[in-house]
Order: C-alpha cells, then sequence, then structure tokens
C-alpha cells in the first residue's frame, strides 16, 4: 500500500501542479460561470486512456518518464502512511508556491487540497475501468475559490482552474499512452519574431481548455 | 534552409527559415527528396480551410532521408530512405491501436479549433494549419516528424523517389476510398474525381475487385490518362449528363459504389454551381457539395458513397432524403495512412500498382509558388506537382 500510495500521490502531484501551472497560461479566457456550491466553484472532467488501471497507477513510478514530463515542479514529502505534502512551484506564473496536502482516499481514489496557493482549491481523482476494453477513465472534480482581492485583480475567477484541469488531464493522458506532450510551438516557419509571437498567443488559445 | 511558405489567402513563396530540431523524445528529422502538391492545399492556400498563419510552411505528402533521430526512436535510423504519412499519429491511443490512425487522441497539440467546431479533436496533419496543429510542412529542406516510428517507412530499393512519395498520402486516400466500399467482387464503382486521388481510388477499387470502374471528371486530360493508365470508363461531366449516363452504363441500377474525390471546392456547370459558389465566397456555406450531391443521386439502392474529399464545415442542400430513403452507406474520413502504407509499398514494389505517372511536374522547391499556380489550374496535364528541395 505504501509504495503503490507513494506512485499515487505523485499523480495529484502532477494534477495540482498541472492546475497550478495551467493558471497563468489560461488567464483571462472567461465565459460563462461554472457551477458554485457553497461559494466553491465545482467542475467534473474525465477522459479515458488506453491503459488498465494498474497501468495507470503503475506509470508514476517511472521516475524518468515523469521528470521529463510534469513532477519535475514539484517535491513530495510522507506524512504519514496515507498522507503527503507537496510542494511545486509554476514556472510560468514566476515561481508562485503551490503546497497541497494529497490523501490516498482508497487504492483508486485520491484527493487534495490546497494549503497555500493563489487559488483555495481542492480536488479529487478517481480511476475506473473503462467499458469495452477501452482502459481507465480519470474523472476528476476540482473546487476552487478566490479571495475578493484576487478576483478584484482578475488572477482568478471563472474557468482558469477548469481550463487548467482540461489541459491536465490531456498531458497526462500524453504522457501515459505515448511518453511524449507534443508542441509545435518551435518549428520553422517564416514568420518574423513578432509575427512569431502574435501566433504563439493563438497557439496557446488553440492548447488550453477545449474538451479533454 | 529554404522553405515555401503560405503568405495569405492565394500567395505562396519561398523564404529563408530556421532548421527544425529533435523537439521530442520520438522525433526524427527527415531531409527532403519529393515533396507534393495535393488538392487539401488548395483548400488552405485558398482559405477554405481555416486556421492558416502567415508564414506556414505547406506540404504533406513527401519522402526524404533520415538525418537525425530522437532518443526513444528504434525503428527508424539515420540513412534510412523513408516515406512519410501527412497524417501524424502516436502509436500508444485507442484509436491508433484500432488501426484508425487519422483519429488518434494525442497528435494534435492544438486541439481547442476543431473541438468547438466538430466536438472532437481528430489527429494532427503535417504542414495543414494550426487546426490541425500547427506543424511546419514538407516543402522545405528539412522536416520534424514526431513519433517517427510510427510514421515513416522505410522504401524499397529501386523505386524511384518521385513514385513512392505517392505512398504518402495520394495512395493510401485512395485506397481507404476503395476500402470503404466493402467490395467483394464484380462491382461497379463510379467515382468523382480523376485527380491523384481519385486516380488512386480507381486503381484500388480495380485491385479490390469491381469489375468496372467509371470516372467522371471535365479535364480531357486526366480523363485520357486515367483511361490509358488504369483502363477505366471516363465520364466528362461538362458535356455529359452524369446521372443519365451512369444509370445507362449500369442498365438503371446506378453504381454499387461511389467515391467522391474532389472535395469542397468542386466544382460544376449551371445555375446552382453559381448560387453555391457565391456562398461560399460570402462564407455563408463553407465548402461546395455539388460532386457529394451526384454521388448520392447516383448511387444504387443500399449501395455506399465514400467520401475522401476534404471538406471542413457545413454544407447547404445535402440530399439527406435520398441517402435516407435509398437506405446508403456513407463513409468518410482522413486517410489512416500508417495503417496502409507498409501494404502498398509491397504493392508498387512488385508494380502492382505504379503511381509514378502522377508526378507529371517535377520541379526545384524554388519554383513552388509556379509549380501551385499550374497544379491549381491544371494547366499543361498537371496531376500533381512534385518538389525538389535539394535541387539546384
Ligand atoms: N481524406 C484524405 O485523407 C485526403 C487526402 C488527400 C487528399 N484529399 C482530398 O481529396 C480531394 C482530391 O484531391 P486531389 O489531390 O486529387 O485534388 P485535385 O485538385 O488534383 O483533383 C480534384 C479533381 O476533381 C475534379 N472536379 C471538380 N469538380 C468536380 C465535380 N463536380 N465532379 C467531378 N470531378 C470534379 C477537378 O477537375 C479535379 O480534376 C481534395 O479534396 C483533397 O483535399 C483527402
Ligand atoms: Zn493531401
Ligand atoms: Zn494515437
Amino acid at each position: 500500500m505504501t509504495s503503490n500510495g507513494a506512485r499515487w500521490a505523485l499523480a495529484g502531484a502532477a494534477t495540482v501542479t498541472a492546475v497550478g501551472v495551467g493558471r497563468a497560461v489560461a488567464r483571462r479566457r472567461r465565459r460563462h460561470q461554472p457551477e458554485r456550491e457553497d461559494g466553491w466553484y465545482v467542475v467534473h472532467r474525465g477522459i479515458t486512456v488506453d491503459r488498465p488501471v494498474d497501468a495507470v497507477i503503475g506509470f508514476w513510478t517511472d521516475r524518468e518518464r515523469l521528470d521529463r514530463g510534469l513532477a519535475e515542479w514539484a517535491t513530495l514529502e510522507q506524512v504519514d502512511d496515507n498522507r503527503w505534502r507537496c510542494v511545486a512551484s509554476d514556472p510560468v506564473g514566476g515561481g508562485t508556491e503551490w503546497r497541497a496536502e494529497i490523501t490516498v482516499d482508497g487504492p483508486r481514489r485520491l484527493s487534495w487540497r490546497v494549503t497555500a496557493g493563489p487559488v483555495a482549491q481542492r480536488g479529487r481523482v478517481e480511476l475506473l475501468p473503462a467499458p469495452q476494453d477501452r482502459g481507465t477513465e480519470i474523472r476528476a472534480e476540482l473546487r476552487w475559490r478566490s479571495g475578493p482581492v484576487r478576483r478584484m485583480l482578475g488572477l482568478a475567477g471563472g474557468h482558469e482552474p477548469d481550463l487548467a484541469l482540461r489541459s491536465a488531464l490531456r498531458r497526462i493522458k500524453s504522457l501515459l499512452e505515448t511518453g511524449q506532450v507534443l508542441d509545435t510551438r518551435h518549428d520553422p516557419s517564416g514568420r518574423d519574431p513578432k509575427q512569431e509571437q502574435a501566433t504563439d498567443r493563438i497557439r496557446e488559445q488553440l492548447m488550453v481548455g477545449g474538451r479533454p | 534552409m529554404r522553405a515555401l511558405c503560405w503568405e495569405g489567402v492565394g500567395k505562396l513563396a519561398v523564404r529563408d527559415v530556421p532548421e527544425p530540431a529533435i523537439r521530442a523524445a520520438g522525433d526524427i528529422i527527415v531531409k527532403v527528396k519529393a515533396s507534393s502538391v495535393c488538392g487539401s492545399d488548395l483548400h488552405l492556400i485558398n482559405g477554405y480551410l481555416p486556421a492558416m498563419r502567415e508564414g506556414d510552411i505547406l506540404g504533406h505528402e513527401f519522402m526524404g532521408e533520415v538525418v537525425e533521430t530522437g532518443p526513444d526512436v528504434r525503428r527508424i535510423k539515420v540513412g534510412d530512405r523513408v516515406v512519410v504519412g501527412s497524417v501524424v499519429a502516436c502509436g500508444g491511443c485507442w484509436y491508433c491501436r484500432t488501426e484508425q490512425y487519422s483519429l488518434c487522441d494525442n497528435s494534435n497539440p492544438q486541439p481547442v479549433f476543431t473541438e468547438k467546431l466538430w466536438g472532437h479533436s481528430p489527429a494532427g496533419i503535417l504542414g495543414y494549419s494550426h487546426a490541425a496543429g500547427g506543424y511546419s510542412g514538407s516543402h522545405a529542406e528539412y522536416i520534424r516528424v514526431p513519433f517517427g516510428d510510427v510514421g515513416a517507412f522505410t522504401v524499397p530499393d529501386g523505386v524511384p523517389d518521385d513514385s513512392v512519395v505517392f505512398a504518402s498520402d495520394a495512395m493510401p486516400t485512395g485506397w481507404m476510398a476503395a476500402d470503404f466500399c466493402g467490395l467483394k467482387g464484380g462491382e461497379v464503382v463510379a467515382v468523382w474525381g480523376a485527380g491523384g486521388v481519385g486516380q488512386m481510388a480507381a486503381r484500388s477499387a480495380q485491385i479490390l475487385g469491381a469489375e468496372r470502374v467509371i470516372v467522371i471528371d471535365r479535364l480531357p486530360e486526366r480523363l485520357a490518362t486515367a483511361a490509358g493508365r488504369l483502363g477505366v470508363e471516363t465520364i466528362n461531366y461538362a458535356e455529359t449528363d452524369v446521372l443519365e449516363a451512369l444509370r445507362e452504363l449500369t442498365a438503371g441500377r446506378g453504381p454499387d459504389a461511389c467515391i467522391e474525390a474532389v472535395g469542397m471546392e468542386s466544382h460544376d456547370v449551371g445555375p446552382i454551381y453559381a448560387y453555391d459558389k457565391a456562398k461560399q465566397t460570402a462564407r455563408l456555406q463553407s465548402d461546395r457539395p455539388t460532386s457529394i450531391r451526384q454521388a448520392i443521386m447516383a448511387c444504387r439502392k443500399g449501395g455506399t458513397v465514400s467520401i475522401v474529399g476534404v471538406y471542413g464545415g457545413l454544407v447547404d442542400k445535402f440530399p439527406l432524403g435520398a441517402a435516407m430513403n435509398k437506405a446508403l452507406v456513407l463513409r468518410m474520413g482522413q486517410m489512416h495512412a500508417q495503417r496502409y502504407i507498409p501494404m502498398l509499398l509491397d504493392r508498387i514494389a512488385v508494380g502492382e500498382i505504379d503511381p509514378g505517372y502522377l508526378a507529371t511536374h517535377p520541379m526545384p522547391l524554388e519554383q513552388g509558388a509556379k509549380g501551385y499556380e499550374i497544379f491549381e489550374k491544371k494547366e499543361d496535364g498537371c496531376l500533381r506537382t512534385v518538389l525538389h528541395p535539394q535541387a539546384a
């Protein structure tokens, strides 16, 4: 359990960091507001990965792959049997630090709570076998709320963590299925640096959010 | 390096651009030897397929030599002479596992546009706009190919560059079109469009068992080439009533399967065409569906309409009633390159299919803009212009 718990906690760390990192990228994209419950924004997002549940959990032990992917932004420290402390920094958001507590709730369930960071956030991830030999459904629930100051600055409200969650799930799927996350940002073109910057902004809009 | 770039609707120019580099562990870099134009490029150049950016490098049907491989690449080696499928596929998702490569879940890093437009994002395609991932294309001295082990295939010795290049796109597309028809032997198959794709579809239908293949176009040279090379029957739609002719050729039944290899810039004669063209120009409809309408009307009851011509958005006056009441099977899609290429290379090697005749206009990359002009206007019997980036 402990070793499985550890792997699994890494998955949580990956999600926390990805959500944190996505925040900066997704900023300023706002459409209709997500559902609210007791002052928390709540979203549910799922993605299907073409790997059995055990392989999805096992994936997180491959340190090298993890480092290449998501966990390079996070450190994990064990608190007790089922609880982990995660410190993640957000390179895009100027090194903002996130601290979160991750709890392994069961062999296929995990939850986390951000204890310090720009947005109050908690989440749950659950793994379910997908029907018809389709692998594993990763189902996530994310709740967040932002203080009045941050809301005023437009830094954390509306859809951002939702968009970030979708991107995170997509990245995790790609890592699990292919070991890589593709990016065409540096492909050659006939653009001058200014045009390239403008194109990168469009790329960002086309990379963030969408349906997972 | 030099590369052919899109510079706005209808405008192309060869520019100096940076060379590509390995960016992910599965990438390979290919030194491009032959890079063909394709009908899809025309939709992109003319602004009918969306999300092109000024400076984008075109080209997705190509072959060349591998000059660099990423750390995870195993099957492909530096020095290999390869042909590369236009569609990018990861090899690791459910769609790839079930050989539906053009539906790959992980190969379009910019999926939001198509998710909004179509509900889900299909695979990325090299040199095919930012809706298809924003990859740089092959009309350049070098190209980065992601998932090199999945997308690149070593080609048989002795097959010329300008022939094997079509195993990249035109051949697998034509093959898939015929494959969709579910032929059992003895069928009559009609093919709209005598371009590279239509001709390869016609040849594939013959190999898969069609007894008669009828190719429809308005360009006499293309029809003559198809008749001469493949031994198909032809109909010139500018001179003949196609529906009437197909009905007569099949003693009233209609073709068992109808393949549409024309796409969204379909041309026609008469007032309905003027209406479609006006609506498309004003962007009130994104696609001109004339040949599809005809294919549906012509197809026998219970037959199959197989669509490989590319469509991007909405069409008007789609004869759904005919399709429904005649119980037609509609199949369509971007081609699953990786599924068909190895088999097609075998068939080229033994001479069963010889696509080399499609390369009517080989030229150096520097003349790319001119090459497209000739291809678009179908001048001088042009079937496909093939650019050679390494030629002086
Ligand atoms: N599905 C795929 O994966 C895939 C791959 C490659 C190309 N394509 C598409 O296939 C289509 C054909 O490609 P191509 O390279 O052969 O193009 P092309 O431009 O060389 O050929 C198109 C042909 O269609 C003919 N045509 C126009 N209107 C017609 C009509 N109403 N009836 C009959 N013929 C008509 C034209 O005269 C021309 O000969 C394009 O839409 C292209 O985008 C699809
Ligand atoms: Zn093509
Ligand atoms: Zn895939």
